[in-house]
């Protein structure tokens, strides 16, 4: 019972700060970024959402920025947090026509 | 991990208030590298086709053939990069052509489990179909070129291919009198290079496009193109089958990299992407146009029918941690089996024939 409890206040506890970080929602269905491009600031975080019928595998090979979210599964959203400023270009790796930029400023 | 089709009876209670149903993902905190943080489960919709009617609209033939704008076609282009693409004397043996690999006999392939390279040594892969290349975003089954222009200079210096130096294909070509004045038509005061010769082959090879086959006629609506069962194989690969998660629209292709449970150790992308684990063994979707010309099937060509390749799917293939989330047992009776035979059998066009051209000396 305690475990459970646990369990949960950490759960709730990363949703919180996700939810309150993540300014910009990446969504990816019919196998397309909602968007070709988004700014944040360096520090703030992006969230990836596959709201798509199919697994993604977003990722990054951008020099500092980089991330690999593996195999995302339809109906799971996760936060990426940036640290530092420049471009970075987001990809994935499953479906070569989905390309993105996060542009990162200071 | 549920099917994909479960997902589609989901309300939306919007990305907020989404249910936390458990933390899957870890903080990977690292120097110089972006954070990843908990990934949460959340209710999603899908904006599936409502009806046949609009899950056939995404399957209609486009009007035109796309031309990259710094490779735009023209005719004298084409022509030219016919000759090369048939000419043998690209490879050094002067034997082998793009052709000899990619024939318009065997749907713009070689009808071989693996292609035949410079001293008729098998090469590890099976030879893809040209067919439809004008639209595919990345080449090669592991992907590693950017273009179909970059392709066709791939193959010919190859040393297990064509094995010729561009160097000297081009004094080879400039020795050539005929070829000259076709390539100053096509190419004004640009000359015989490497990159005239790939944008004249490349332009070429975007002409070669599948023709209406019944399944097009019957997307454009007449119901009597196609047997009763291939509209039920065409429900099956739609549904139950879930072979349109990859092979989709009018191509059948997303052009994705998958694992899809094949027994060969060749790790495909994963060259590329050593990090990722779902590269590993992975190769790009082929389209389905002309399938039942392009046998044997797979990356490897080790299955040699349609009925094997769906006996494959049915069972979802070894499992391994780079498989695909997408393959798993099927369940497919003998029957659905059979309806997804007929139906990819509607893919194939009656080709006309192609004329080999008649080549400059
Ligand atoms: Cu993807």
């Amino acid at each position: 019972m305690r475990t459970i409890a646990l369990f949960t206040c950490v759960i709730v506890a990363g949703f919180s700060v996700g939810a309150y970080a993540a300014t910009e929602v990446i969504h990816q269905q019919g196998r397309v970024f909602s968007a070709e491009s988004v700014s944040i600031k360096k520090g703030d975080a992006v969230t990836f959402l596959n709201d798509d019928s199919v697994p993604h595998n977003i990722m990054s090979a951008t020099k500092g920025n980089e991330f690999n979210l593996g195999s995302q599964a339809p109906g799971t959203s996760t936060d990426v947090t940036f640290k530092e400023a420049g471009d970075v270009q987001v990809i994935c790796a499953i479906h070569p026509r989905m390309k993105m930029m996060v542009k990162v400023t200071d | 991990m549920p099917a994909p089709g479960s997902y589609r009876s989901c309300i939306v209670a919007g990305t907020v208030a989404s249910a936390v149903l458990g933390a899957l993902g870890f903080s990977t905190i690292g120097y110089g590298a972006a954070v990843v943080g908990e990934s949460r489960k959340v209710e999603i919709t899908q904006k599936a086709p409502s009806g046949i009617d609009a899950l056939k609209a995404q399957y209609r033939r486009p009007a035109s053939i796309p031309f990259p704008k710094d490779n735009p076609y023209t005719p004298e282009k084409a022509a030219l990069g016919k000759k090369l693409y048939f000419d043998t004397r690209l490879s050094v043996t002067s034997a082998q052509s793009c052709a000899s690999c990619h024939s318009p006999g065997f749907g713009w392939g070689d009808g071989l489990a693996v292609g035949v390279g410079h001293g008729m040594a098998k090469l590890g892969r099976h030879s893809p179909t040209i067919v439809n290349a004008a639209w595919s975003a990345i080449f090669m089954w592991d992907g590693r070129l950017p273009t179909l222009e970059d392709q066709a200079l791939g193959p010919i210096q190859s040393p297990g291919e064509m094995n010729m130096k561009l160097d000297d294909l081009m004094a080879r070509l400039a020795s050539i009198p005929e070829y000259k004045p076709m390539f100053e038509a096509s190419f004004p005061g640009q000359g015989i290079k490497a990159k005239t010769l790939a944008q004249a082959i490349a332009t070429y090879e975007r002409t070669v496009v599948s023709e209406r086959a019944p399944f097009d006629v019957w997307i454009e609506g007449n119901e009597k193109a196609i047997s009763e069962q291939a509209k039920r194989g065409f429900a099956v690969f739609n549904g139950k089958a879930q072979c349109a998660a990859c092979h989709e629209g009018w191509n059948f292709t997303n052009e994705g990299f998958q694992d899809i449970g094949l027994p060969s150790s060749d790790i495909g992308r994963g060259e590329y992407l050593p990090a990722v684990i779902k590269m590993q063994h992975a190769f790009k979707t082929p389209g389905l146009r002309e399938i039942n010309r392009r046998s044997p099937f797979m990356h490897d060509g080790s299955l040699a029918t349609l009925e094997a390749v769906i006996d494959h799917y049915d069972h979802g293939g070894v499992d391994r941690p780079s498989r695909s989330d997408l393959m798993r047992p099927l369940g497919l009776t003998a029957q659905e089996k059979a309806e997804l035979v007929a139906f990819l059998k509607t893919l194939t066009s009656d080709l006309e024939p192609t004329a080999v051209p008649v080549l400059p000396r």
